[in-house]
């Protein structure tokens, strides 16, 4: 059994003498502070971060996507053709991001995550889970003039993530997690989705994980547990009829198990989450499970993100002891 | 002659240098309350005197004294408290609402607010409210067992505050939902809620509602217990007029004809384009103008010159057409 997160982390500390990201952006920003000044920062807080995540027990995380503005922008960004636009509400959450737009042919121009993910493992005692947008989310964000249809967006993301992939699995990275929440809106999708997983993964060798989270995946069961992934994750807060499926949740593949809420400060009981645990492993063995938070816990101011890994940690080693 | 096309604002506007960095300073306790609200009614009577120079019709106070629409009112309620920071997009922060207990009200909240302001002008200030599900939405919620309970009880306190403003002499109040359309599984909720707020008021009342699938939602959207529905159409280049051409309904529609998030500035004949295509669906008398949202995120001169070039569209087609 694995503690872990699904990806983003609170950027801002509760420590008014950490460093502060907040400041240091909107001085950069004004020009008080060089891009270089800035950088340093952002280290430094994505160290905090780490360091957090593992004093809370984690036995996997992430390096916090301190960094990322959104998970758009963060790989869009770098992705020659694109454009980045105005705000857009990000799925039903009162969050927004910038809307890419491809104007021209896309084309990976070299590693866009490698050196962030280099960082957090030179730093952390604990394996680093890389994450990458998955093409079809990316896709679904974004608006693709350039393309005659959107199956040619999508599948022209699929390749240059498959890059971005083995440029990561190259560097080392044991888990390359792709998110791909989009597809749970737009179920009839799902063979253009079969697709382009099979072009993102193709000769990664790293181990790969999908992840879904603000659904179910009611509609696309049973092809979905037959992805070409490691590990599946889904989201048991808001998809909660995603328990019903779990009977028929492959013997050869690991689940990723979202039972707390990222998306509200409401702290679940110890008991609570061993009662999840537990109807889990019915259908899949303790040692395939991943325990983890519904989404990214950005929703949440940090200290409560912080409570809630502490309390997920200490109720997951009490189901092992109790279960195994 | 017809009478119509009136024009009116969507609710906040840009608070001035002197405002925000008092506010900084009411957070690091160096300057008190007393001091902060009489420089917020110094900016609210500068933007009541810049829309009557204009000659806009309904005004709006531009919401000098509210940080966040949703933490505004949940900071002068029972039952909240207040988290530690997330992030809403890029580098901006705010502080959600918890509900810890049952939410209600123990005095009018924005009365005092909506009096100063219309105290300044003859013309009709507007009562500006948010909404019961956006504000159980936007909210942590520790306390109710379901979203439901959560929404009604927001929605009998919020229909007190109009009830309120009603008695205070205030003609329109408008209710602000912006996070309706962003679950259409809910709107049933949200329009049984609204019609909570809005039983038995005299007042004219609008809802606005903004970033969303409409066309998914838009049987309920246009059977929303109010007098008018007020939707930004600019930045969705009139596409949503196309749901409404045809509708029997006999709402008012409040029709945003410039964009908020934009720093470029509409030209008059464009905007003058924009309310032709709206007369086109709904007669001058049920027809009001006004930009797409609040204009806050703009700068001072920005937002004037988008309010300018909103009146004189109006006030040039209103000559055309013989409108009074």
């Amino acid at each position: 059994m694995i503690a872990t997160v699904v990806g983003n982390y609170p950027k801002i500390g509760v420590d008014a003498q950490s460093p502060n990201l907040r400041s240091a952006i909107s001085r950069f920003d004004s020009g008080q502070i060089t891009e270089e000044e800035l950088h340093r920062i952002e280290d430094e807080v994505t160290k905090g971060v780490i360091e957090e995540q593992l004093e809370a027990g984690l036995d996997m995380i992430t390096d916090g996507q301190i960094r990322w503005e959104d998970g758009q922008t963060y790989f869009a960004g770098k992705i020659q053709g694109f454009r980045i636009t105005g705000l857009i509400r990000y799925f039903d959450t009162n969050t927004y991001y910038r809307q890419p737009i491809a104007e021209e042919r896309l084309q990976w121009q070299g590693p866009i995550s490698l050196r962030d993910y280099r960082f957090a493992a030179s730093i952390s005692s604990k394996p680093v889970k890389a994450v990458i947008t998955g093409p079809y989310t990316l896709a679904k964000l974004s608006k693709g003039p350039f393309y005659n249809d959107f199956k040619s967006l999508v599948m022209s993301l699929a390749d240059i993530l498959n890059q971005e992939a083995k440029a990561l699995a190259q560097a080392g990275a044991s888990v390359i997690q792709f998110d791909e929440p989009a597809i749970l809106n737009n179920k009839g999708d799902f063979p253009l989705f079969q697709e382009a997983m099979n072009v993102l993964i193709r000769g990664v060798s790293s181990k790969t994980a999908l992840y879904t989270y603000f659904g179910d995946i009611s509609d696309l069961h049973p092809g979905f547990f037959e992805l070409p992934v490691h590990i599946l994750g889904l989201d048991f807060v808001v998809g909660t009829r995603n328990w019903a499926f779990l009977k028929d949740f492959p013997t050869d593949k690991e689940l990723g198990l979202g039972i707390i809420d990222a998306r509200n400060t409401k702290l679940e009981t110890v008991e609570k989450i061993i009662e999840a645990i537990e109807r889990a492993s019915k259908h899949v063995s303790l040692n395939r499970l991943h325990i983890n938070p519904s989404c990214g816990l950005e929703f949440l101011p940090r200290s409560n993100a912080y409570s809630k890994l502490v309390r997920m940690v200490e109720a997951a080693a009490r189901a092992k002891e109790l279960l195994s | 002659m017809t009478r119509g096309l009136l024009t009116t604002a969507v609710g906040s506007y840009p608070k001035p240098d002197y405002l925000l960095k008092a506010r900084n300073q009411v957070a690091r306790g160096k300057l008190d309350n007393k001091d902060l609200q009489e420089l917020e009614k110094r900016a609210t009577a500068h933007w009541i005197k810049v829309q009557e120079d204009l000659g806009m019709d309904v005004l709006v106070d531009g919401e000098m004294y509210r940080g966040d629409m949703v933490t505004y009112f949940s900071e002068n309620m029972e039952g909240f408290a207040i988290s530690g920071l997330v992030r809403s997009y890029g580098n901006r922060y705010y502080r959600k609402p918890i509900a810890v207990a049952p939410v209600g009200r123990s005095r009018p909240v924005s009365v005092e607010w909506w009096q100063y302001a219309q105290s300044l002008t003859d013309k009709p200030v507007k009562g500006m409210l948010t909404g019961p599900y956006t504000m159980a939405d936007w909210s942590f919620n520790e306390y109710y067992p379901s979203r439901e309970a959560f929404i009604i009880d927001l929605a009998r306190s919020v229909h007190e505050e109009a009830l309120d403003l009603e008695r205070a002499g205030a003609e329109y109040i408008q209710i602000d939902e912006p996070a309706v359309s962003t679950r259409p599984d809910e709107m049933e909720l949200a329009a049984r809620a609204l019609g909570i707020v809005t039983k038995g008021l005299r007042a004219f009342t609008i809802t606005h509602v903004c970033y969303g699938d409409f066309a998914s939602v838009f049987d309920q959207l246009i059977r929303l217990p109010v007098d008018m529905l007020d939707l930004e159409m600019a930045n969705s280049n009139y596409e949503l007029l196309k749901l409404l051409k045809g509708n029997s309904s006999d709402k008012y529609l409040s029709m945003g004809v410039v964009d908020v998030h934009n720093h470029v500035i509409e030209t008059v004949d464009h905007v003058k384009r924009g309310i032709r295509l709206g007369l086109e669906v709904f007669p001058p008398e049920r027809l009001y103008i006004d930009p797409d949202c609040g204009l806050k995120t703009r700068t001072d001169e920005e937002a004037i010159a988008k309010l300018q070039v909103t009146v004189t569209a109006v006030r040039e087609t209103k000559k055309e057409l013989g409108i009074e």
